[in-house]
């Protein structure tokens, strides 16, 4: 708890001489222009060794983005912050310059986008990130009555249920059962009964993604690793003393590639702090089995290209 | 023929009553040992009713654990919030687990903490308050550690153990472990091959055919300055036992093992041995003499 909170304090005084007079820190320009791309390499653990999805020599983008001025002294979310990351990230995906044309190139005014969302009472999807994406998916021309974001009542949620498009966000956490909670995992509430899925570590998650009512619907992915969990204690697996200012985002159109990215990160922090490794427990099988089984992208590091963009200190990957 | 189907369906209906009573008796002792708890302990006071979890509901209150209280066979959680002005909320659960093995195994799930003077092998770390006491395990837990919060929860913890009445036998597959140089704070007691795999990474495969049907206790040793670990296993019978040692002897020779089943994996022993329906695993032995006398003391070598 200690070595953590100290970090952390460690991190809001280097805060003082960085954070610039927006509060933003770094403006959307900065990661444009500082953006360099890195394909990921060395991290993977046996566990995370990956699986190979779709055309041979082809890569999955995916974009972190940081900025450690996205929070307060107080963990509080700063918005502005937080909308020029994920702009950025967008448009670094898509290779756009503007991240409206961006924004466009993820929804246009025809669909009806279905943003899944989570709410878990110690580690939701911050409520700002949930506005922020429906202002963007407004600006791109979708109907204000076509968005809503939803987590447990989306097979009862009407706009879902005529859903086009769906946005996946959420955070990041280490879990009992499944080993993270992940994008791929975040979509078990697409079934009636989500025990179903729980087999083997939640080994068939993937299979969700495949049913008729989510098939090919996603258009984005935003893992949000703000304030990621590494470990977790307790009924409700989570104490504060696991929780760490990484102040990123992982995005991409990849759910696998943007689940073993985080998943590494996260390695990395339980090897940083217990100073041993401490490899996720149980393995998050179904980040990998994801894409080897049911198709949904790239684990392996190798056909992963990260684009890094803003704050890179300590990034752990 | 119609007296038979008679007898048969009275029996059926007996049955079925003497289930519902069964559950219906763990409820009532739940909710029962909740009203014994009081409501204003140090300064703070519930925040409005119990609420309870069977094993369908619980999973809307545990996202992400459910499913390890229902490896233990959960039959039931009460849960309940304390506040005080300026201080973090204090949360009760209470787990019915049915059986004293089972609130002593999801107890030894977790280990960490410093001993605490409370309920059977009492725990205590930043915040957190538990220990098994009968069939019951009980977590109290401070959002934040104050001295304030603290109090509230040891007080509690004393409340609610000396409102359970019982007091339970531990797993009897524990008096299996051979007790020189055991280390007690290292014990586990599971069933899953999830839960184990929280411990020991063996397989992402279920490759010790695990299940509620399965005893299996883990345990560290010391003993000359060298360290070993003894996975014990027991099935309902020798066949299973048999095959489960066949499989992982499989994917321990792919990894390189001798066909004894023993590997120098960064200079340390791994060794098996099944007797009957019991199978016995040795990890990570400093020495091959210790792997082999703990084998032996479980009574799954000759």
């Amino acid at each position: 708890m200690e070595r953590n909170r100290q970090d952390r304090e460690g991190t809001r005084r280097k805060e003082v001489h960085t954070v610039g007079s927006r509060g933003s820190g770094i403006s959307r320009r900065d990661f444009l222009k500082t953006g360099a791309r890195i394909a990921v390499g060395g991290v993977a653990g046996l566990s995370l060794a990956g699986s190979s999805h779709g055309e041979a020599g082809r890569k999955s983008r995916v974009v972190l983005v940081r900025n450690r001025g996205v929070i307060d002294a107080q963990d509080r979310i700063r918005p502005a912050a937080l909308g020029e990351m994920l702009d950025g990230a967008v448009a670094a995906l898509l290779d756009e310059r503007d991240p409206a044309s961006a924004w466009k190139r993820i929804a246009s005014p025809g669909d009806v986008v279905g943003i899944k969302t989570n709410v878990w009472h110690y580690l939701p999807t911050p409520e700002p990130l949930n506005e922020i994406l429906k202002e963007r998916l407004i600006g791109a021309g979708v109907a204000r009555e076509n968005v809503s974001a939803d987590d447990r009542g989306v097979l009862a949620n009407p706009v879902f249920r005529r859903s086009t498009a769906l946005v996946n966000v959420r955070p990041m956490r280490t879990h009992y059962w499944a080993g993270l909670g992940s994008l791929i995992k975040n979509y078990i509430m697409f079934v009636p009964r989500p025990s179903d899925y729980h087999d083997n570590a939640c080994e068939p998650l993937g299979a969700i993604w495949n049913l008729p009512h989510v098939k090919g619907k996603t258009r984005l992915n935003v893992l949000v690793m703000i304030t990621p969990l590494f470990h977790g204690t307790g009924p409700h697996h989570y104490s504060p003393q696991y929780l760490w200012p990484y102040c990123g985002l992982i995005v991409s159109k990849d759910p696998v590639a943007a689940d073993a990215t985080g998943a590494r990160i996260i390695e990395a922090k339980r090897r940083a702090y217990f100073g041993e490794d401490r490899p996720i427990s149980p393995n998050p099988r179904h980040i990998v089995v994801a894409g080897s089984r049911y198709g949904l992208g790239r684990s392996r590091p190798e056909e992963i290209e990260i684009v890094r963009l803003g704050w890179n200190e300590d990034s752990l990957v | 023929m119609k007296r038979f189907q008679v007898v048969i369906l009275l029996c059926a209906a007996a049955s079925c009553l003497a289930l519902f009573l069964c559950q219906e008796s763990h409820a009532q002792d739940l909710a029962s040992l909740g009203a014994a708890i009081p409501r204003r302990v140090a300064g703070f006071a519930s925040e409005g009713p119990d609420a309870t979890y069977d094993r369908k509901t619980i999973f809307d209150y545990i996202d992400g654990g459910a499913e390890v209280y229902l490896a233990y066979d959960m039959r039931g959680c009460l849960s309940r919030r304390y506040a005080a002005s300026g201080e973090p909320a204090v949360v009760l659960d209470l787990f019915d687990m049915g059986t004293p093995p089972e609130a002593f195994g999801v107890f030894t799930l977790d280990r960490d903490g410093e001993p605490l003077e409370v309920g059977e092998d009492g725990l205590s770390r930043e915040g957190w308050i538990r220990f098994w006491k009968g069939r019951f395990f009980v977590s109290i837990y401070a959002e934040r550690e104050t001295a304030g919060a603290r109090e509230a929860a040891l007080r509690l913890a004393r409340a609610i153990e000396a409102g359970i009445k019982e007091k339970g036998e531990r797993p009897k597959i524990l008096g299996r472990l051979p007790q020189r140089g055991l280390q007690k704070q290292s014990i586990r007691y599971l069933h899953s091959h999830i839960l184990l795999e929280t411990h020991v990474r063996l397989s992402d495969e279920n490759i010790l055919g695990l299940g509620p049907d399965t005893e299996v206790v883990l345990a560290s040793y010391v003993r000359e300055g060298k360290r070993a670990r003894l996975l014990l296993v027991s099935y309902p019978d020798a066949a299973r036992a048999a095959a489960a040692r066949k499989r992982y002897l499989s994917l321990r020779m792919a990894g390189g093992a001798s066909k004894q089943g023993i590997a120098a994996k960064g200079g340390k022993e791994w060794l098996s041995a099944q007797a009957g329906r019991f199978l016995a695993i040795v990890l990570d032995a400093d020495s091959r003499p210790l792997a082999e006398s703990l084998l032996k003391e479980a009574e799954t070598l000759p």
